[in-house]
């Protein structure tokens, strides 16, 4: 006896099929009257036949193979030669085995002579009930019987819903298939674009806009100016463009640490070879050589008396940056070193760490250009952005040439060294050590407190900044620069003055507190660079005047901005008084608007007390703690 | 009648027939119900897979048979089980199926009108309201199915249903005039 599984009721049960006979709508061709006809003998014979079912294995099989058609497309023949298509439902099992059709249609009608006419029209499909002794045959196409209990199988193809666990679970052996390269078929004509459209020349005359405008009506409201920098077309023009490609050029051809960056650029990776794909390739950022350097930095500090550095550059944020001036030592450079890496951006950042690394190395150093050229390097780490340092890199290059190639971001470096020299002269008049004050607003502050300050002998006033150099190095780097020279600048030195520009000092150093340091001024942005007289800075600085006060007690650091600036830390206010755009080292970059746009309601906290300014603005992310004596 | 009636028809043979009909059929014998005399056919002996053309014919309709060789079981008895969810399930999605397929056709319309009516839901989204083609839920297009007579609908829409109709009649035309 075949085991079947057929516990839960078949689907022909007898009732169910004399149900479906009972409710048969009707046949329309002739041949189907006796379908109705026949219904109640079918039902009494059915039940008469009922006991006395014959279990016989064939018919067993039949049921089998039967149930396996529930569903499934078919066709039936019947005796007159028609022929009618629709979904096997059900068969009377226990009797003559009618079979129930869902949707059927007779596809060919036997019974009715052939009449070709334009009127022919198509029946609905409807359930029909084709009796015993009318069926010649039944025909049903691809039905797969052993498999029938594969559960995926059961789910085949619905092709109207399916469901993701279907889709993808396809059990039934979709195997591996030979995979043929697409060949383009002869109804695939209008394609032109397949073949490389960019291997065409850059076609300046088309205007997308336009072209849809004149196809479509659409009118477009796209404005470039929104997008990016608003281009200065005039006489300039061709130069600020000339200038512009030089850049470019320049910077593209530096060679690189980075992976990705060199790959770009087309140069071979010279370090080993042995990088899979994902470290070529994963945008998964690994440990730079610049947090590795924190750890040698420090220790390598005192390697390099120059100590210079005064914190100037102190980052704000860093805030570690709190030596005094007098401290011009290996503690002290190291201080500043730290600081400036802590407020100065990523950039300059890695930049710093570059340095770092090479003051670390002492090695290669040993150049006097080197030397220098860290130094200036250091100077010219404090002006944000790299392309404004490029752009002062380029200016200086000459001057400089370029150092030997570190291993490590040799091009910023010596790009930064190079502009450092001529940055050198410039900027160190800066009072320098600024713990508040970070990045540009170092410079800046710096620059017009050094009368304030004069902490650091007077060394270049010489403030032309077009690099805004932490200055912080202020003369007594500037002096030290000199005397530095043979031996590496302290990377701290370096160090500080790149972390002008940088938010972030990995190597920040311990802060302590300054009372005379100046505030904290927000360094500027790209545009600062491009041109900006020297009044700003002073400007700047007076506002700034009680910008950073990062862990300081603010009372005494304050107390001399105070006068002339209403104590309100709000770095847009200050921003305000001057054209550029401040980088607040902590908080993010603002865009050229943040300036522009007046910030009026800024302005009526001036009245208020030190310590309620310095509240409102809080949202600067800048802490600080504000003690008023 | 003749022939096979009668006859214990083997599982797993192979045989060659040729019914009152006039067909043709070469298989495998899956089952014979002697009671209600239908033989269960498999066709497609040589085919590889585990889908065959099945055909249940009545025994009394085999005009006669040829037994071309004997070939094992083609069921294992043993391993005959049957998923009446599944069953159930496939039933559903072919009536689904077969519903939607009906939508398409319209009822009383000419074969030439479904013809249009297929060749314009290639493109366009078109269903019948009794035996006008409503293309976009806007244009109408109604007997004979000119351009002439397509209505409604903004004139853009109009225009396109035009366009694509005269389109769809031309080539039909030089398929198949007939």
């Amino acid at each position: 006896m075949q085991r079947m599984n057929l516990q839960q009721g078949r689907p022909f049960a007898n009732g169910y099929s004399s149900r479906r006979v009972d409710t048969v709508v009707g046949t329309r061709t002739e041949s189907k009257t006796q379908v109705r006809k026949s219904a109640s003998p079918n039902f009494v014979s059915t039940n008469g036949t009922r006991v006395g079912r014959p279990t016989s294995p064939s018919r067993d099989r039949l049921i089998y193979v039967l149930t396996c058609l529930v569903g499934h497309h078919v066709e039936v023949h019947v005796k007159n030669g028609s022929i009618i298509s629709g979904i096997f439902h059900a068969t009377n099992a226990d009797g003559d085995f009618e079979i129930v059709l869902k949707m059927a249609q007779v596809i060919k009608d036997g019974s009715v002579r052939e009449r070709k006419s334009d009127h022919d029209s198509i029946k609905k499909p409807q359930p029909m009930v084709i009796p015993a002794r009318e069926l010649v045959q039944v025909l049903a196409k691809d039905v797969s019987l052993s498999d029938e209990f594969t559960p995926g199988q059961s789910c085949e193809k619905r092709k109207d819903l399916m469901i993701d666990s279907v889709i993808s679970h396809s059990h039934h052996l979709e195997t591996e298939r030979e995979l043929a390269p697409w060949m383009p078929g002869e109804d695939d004509p209008e394609c032109p674009e397949l073949e490389n459209i960019f291997d065409g020349t850059f076609d300046r005359k088309w205007d997308q806009f336009e072209t849809n405008e004149a196809l479509f009506g659409v009118k477009s409201t796209f404005n470039e100016e929104l997008y990016t920098t608003k281009l200065e077309r005039g006489p300039q023009m061709r130069d600020l463009e000339k200038i512009a490609l030089k850049i470019a050029r320049e910077i593209e051809g530096e060679e690189t640490q980075d992976l990705h960056l060199a790959e770009e650029r087309g140069f071979s990776y010279h370090d080993d070879f042995n990088l899979d794909e994902e470290s070529r390739y994963s945008a998964v950022r690994r440990e730079v050589n610049g947090s590795g350097l924190r750890e040698n930095e420090n220790s390598d500090m005192e390697a390099y008396g120059s100590g210079i550095i005064a914190g100037s550059l102190g980052l704000a944020t860093s805030g570690s940056c709190s030596d005094s001036l007098s401290k011009k030592n290996g503690n002290e450079a190291q201080a500043s070193c730290n600081e400036t890496q802590a407020s100065s951006t990523s950039s300059s950042v890695v930049e710093e760490a570059c340095l770092y690394t090479l003051a670390d190395k002492g090695l290669g150093l040993s150049s006097v250009d080197v030397s220098s050229e860290l130094k200036s390097d250091c100077i010219a780490r404090s002006s944000s952005l790299e392309d404004e340092i490029r752009l002062d890199d380029n200016q200086i290059k000459d001057q400089g040439g370029k150092s030997e190639r570190m291993a490590i971001q040799d091009s910023q470096t010596s790009d930064d060294v190079n502009t450092s020299i001529k940055s050198e002269e410039v900027s160190i008049s800066a009072p320098l050590y600024d713990p508040s004050s970070s990045g540009q607003g170092n410079i800046i502050t710096e620059s017009s407190d050094s009368p304030v300050r004069g902490k650091l002998p007077a060394a270049s006033e010489s403030v032309d900044p077009p690099i805004r150099q932490g200055s912080s190095t202020s003369s007594s780097e500037y002096a030290h620069a000199e005397s530095n020279r043979p031996f590496l600048s302290p990377s701290t030195s370096c160090g500080s003055l790149s972390s002008e520009k940088s938010t972030l000092n990995p190597n920040a150093k311990e802060f302590k507190l300054n009372p005379n340091a100046k505030s904290f001024t927000p360094s500027s942005s790209v545009r600062l660079h491009a041109a900006i007289p020297d009044g700003s800075f002073y400007q700047a600085s007076n506002v700034n005047a009680v910008q950073h006060m990062h862990g300081l007690p603010m009372g005494v650091g304050v107390g001399p901005s105070f006068s002339h600036q209403p104590v309100f830390y709000n770095p847009q206010a200050a921003q305000i008084q001057s054209p550029q755009a401040y980088i607040n080292p902590n908080g993010p970059v603002y865009g050229q608007q943040m300036i522009v746009g007046q910030h009026p309601q800024f302005y009526y906290v001036q009245s208020y007390p030190p310590v309620l300014a310095l509240q409102f603005s809080n949202h600067r992310r800048i802490k600080y703690d504000l003690i008023i004596t | 009648m003749e022939g096979g009636n009668g006859e214990e028809l083997a599982v797993g043979c192979v045989l060659s027939l040729r019914t009152t009909l006039g067909d043709e059929i070469e298989g495998q014998i899956i089952a014979y119900d002697r009671p209600s005399n239908i033989l269960v056919i498999q066709e497609g002996s040589s085919k590889a897979g585990p889908r065959r053309n099945i055909r249940l014919l009545k025994a009394n309709y085999i005009q006669d048979f040829t037994y071309l060789r004997k070939a094992e079981d083609p069921i294992d008895p043993n391993k005959c089980y049957i998923d009446l969810a599944g069953l159930q399930a496939r039933e559903e999605a072919s009536l689904r199926q077969a519903e939607i397929e009906a939508e398409r056709i319209g009822v009383g319309v000419t074969s030439e009108a479904q013809s249009i009516f297929d060749a314009l839901s290639k493109t366009l989204p078109v269903h019948w309201d009794k035996t006008v083609i409503v293309v976009m839920n806007e244009v109408r297009v109604s007997s004979p199915y000119l351009p002439e007579n397509v209505i409604g609908g903004t004139p853009a829409a109009n225009d396109r249903v035009k366009k694509v109709l005269d389109f769809e009649r031309k080539r039909l035309q030089v398929r198949g005039p007939g």
